[in-house]
């Protein structure tokens, strides 16, 4: 075969494609019941006539563009409106509102209750509580907690709480750390709280004791002392509802937000955020309940978790179950 | 005072992306940064528009109503202008502006390390003093302390972009579709709402 005869063929292989495409293309183009049919066929019978096309346009669809950014074809996206009238309107508003009432409810309670205190005195034998590991995922979640619980509503409530306060260029030069901050620290509380789930899932199982605690409502009111295994109803649920579920709605939404180089849309990133903000605002509810009764709600507790070890009698007192098993030693409650 | 705005004529816009060039020449934009764009709606297919958008400088604007650090400004002009020094690189400006404005210049890196954010100045700078180098690196030309308007609106070989003063845009676009509408051209609504005259067939054959 020569080469011009292959020159010729092909020639000729290429017009066959193109008459193929000449006839295929407007067919398509034409089809009446696409947005692009639509603007074809209107400006057959109504030159000038746009309306299918700038209807097209609020339809939150990617055009051609020649700039090759991540959803630069879209000419404009509707989504960012409503996640701008929710995040400034409710979730600003009640989450606001409910974190202060929250706080101040605690307080209130403190004053009127005051601690929960022994009723016998100390003995002076100490019984382990939590072995080093579990203090370490312990304060390693909590620490990192706290601080993005500080950036995030320094966030979300910063220019209209502390801003006013620290002035504009300070605010602008703190919120830059805190920003990088939370973005940081966000993957460490993630693996920490999925280390915390790991150690201590097996001791948040129910357990029929809890029954006798949620009809008593854990003696709170009373002061009463109701028996509990390792961890009682109270703890359990913080555990299961806000650990876990909070705990990992608040990560995996945040991760979203914090790795865009996944290639999220705006739209991903708009969903991402308001449930990183409620869910964030209710686990800090939740934890106001835990850290209460972690420090000043519980004489003994924060000792429990700073040492490891608690008094025979707080053992006794709080955890009766997990008393006894402790002293029977049962496995699963090594005495280091 | 006057309110400054952008207008982008649709019939106009043949899509040569002259704009987009003549923005990122005239600011020296970093590398992946388009302060301007220009999308085709149902390209290649008969009746196709090109339409070139930036900031648009809203009256009620969605990125200054979210930032967290209220790094946003209006200007007497009403450009919405913002300061990157106060910006932290959250990307909510980003999130919130319909047109897809704000860019970033670290784009989508990890641990969203995006940079401060740029979008279009309407060629006005920043707070910094006009003409200042800081200014001009920040943000670019400040053209309209030149008495000069926006470069892409300047360099728009059709005219489809218009850009300046509300009154005086409005009113070269009234013109435009007043033209327009006497050859049966482009003023938008007019032909569904009044009907053609002069080509009674194809109007039997919408309905």
């Amino acid at each position: 075969m020569t080469t011009s005869s292959l020159s010729l063929r092909l020639a000729g292989w290429l017009a066959a494609a193109c008459l193929a495409l000449a006839v295929v293309l407007p067919a398509q183009a034409a089809d009446a019941g696409t947005p692009a049919g639509q603007q074809a066929a209107r400006q057959l019978t109504q030159p000038g006539n746009n309306a299918p096309v700038w209807r097209e346009v609020r339809q939150d669809q990617a055009h051609f563009t020649n700039n090759p950014g991540n959803e630069a074809g879209v000419l404009i996206q509707s989504g960012g409106n409503t996640w701008r009238q929710l995040r400034n309107g409710p979730v600003t508003l009640y989450g606001g509102a409910l974190v202060i009432v929250v706080a101040l409810s605690i307080l209130l309670f403190y004053k009127i209750k005051g601690p929960l205190t022994n009723h016998d005195p100390l003995t002076g034998k100490l019984i382990q509580r939590f072995p080093p590991y579990e203090r370490v995922i312990h304060w390693i979640t909590a620490g990192s907690f706290l601080v993005l619980a500080l950036t995030g509503l320094a966030i979300l409530f910063g220019k209209h709480v502390l801003m006013p306060v620290i002035g504009h260029t300070l605010f602008g030069y703190l919120m830059v750390l805190g920003k990088n901050v939370h973005n940081f620290v966000g993957p460490l509380f993630f693996v920490s709280t999925l280390a915390m789930i790991g150690v201590w899932a097996r001791d948040n199982v129910w357990q029929n004791i809890d029954a006798l605690w949620i009809r008593k409502a854990g003696g709170l009111l009373t002061g009463e002392h109701v028996p509990s295994g390792r961890f009682n109803f109270g703890e359990k649920t913080w555990f299961w509802i806000g650990v876990t579920i909070l705990g990992l709605t608040v990560s995996i939404s945040g991760l979203v937000m914090d790795f865009p180089n996944f290639g999220w849309t705006r739209g991903n990133m708009q969903t991402a955020n308001i449930v990183h903000a409620v869910a964030a605002i209710v686990m800090l509810l939740l934890s106001f309940g835990h850290i209460y009764m972690g420090t000043i709600g519980v004489h003994g507790a924060y000792a429990s978790m700073k040492t490891g070890y608690v008094d025979e009698t707080w053992a006794r007192e709080h955890h009766e179950q997990w008393y006894e098993d402790v002293k029977a030693g049962k496995s699963g409650h090594p005495q280091g | 005072m006057a309110r400054m705005k952008f207008l982008c004529d649709a019939e106009r816009c043949i899509e040569c992306n002259g704009c987009v060039t003549a923005c990122k020449n005239e600011h020296e934009l970093p590398w992946g940064v388009n302060r301007r764009r220009v999308v085709t709606i149902n390209d290649g297919v008969p009746g196709e528009k090109s339409i070139s958008v930036s900031c648009m400088h809203c009256s009620d604007a969605p990125c200054m109503a979210v930032c967290p650090t209220d790094c946003f400004y209006k200007t007497e002009e009403g450009v919405v202008l913002h300061n990157k020094d106060a910006c932290i690189g959250c990307g909510y400006c980003f999130f919130a502006c319909p047109f897809g404005a704000p860019q970033f210049p670290g784009g989508n890196s990890a641990f969203g390390l995006r940079g401060k954010m740029d979008k279009c100045t309407f060629c006005a700078g920043g707070p910094e003093d006009n003409g200042t180098k800081a200014e001009f690196d920040k943000y670019g030309r400040n053209r309209l302390s030149e008495g000069k308007l926006p470069a892409c609106a300047e360099m728009c070989a059709t005219k489809a972009l218009l850009a300046g003063d509300a009154p005086v845009v409005s009113d070269i676009f009234r013109e435009r579709v007043l033209r327009r509408g006497s050859t049966g051209d482009a003023a938008w609504g007019w032909t569904t709402a009044y009907g053609k005259p002069e080509q009674p067939a194809a109007k039997e054959e919408a309905k």
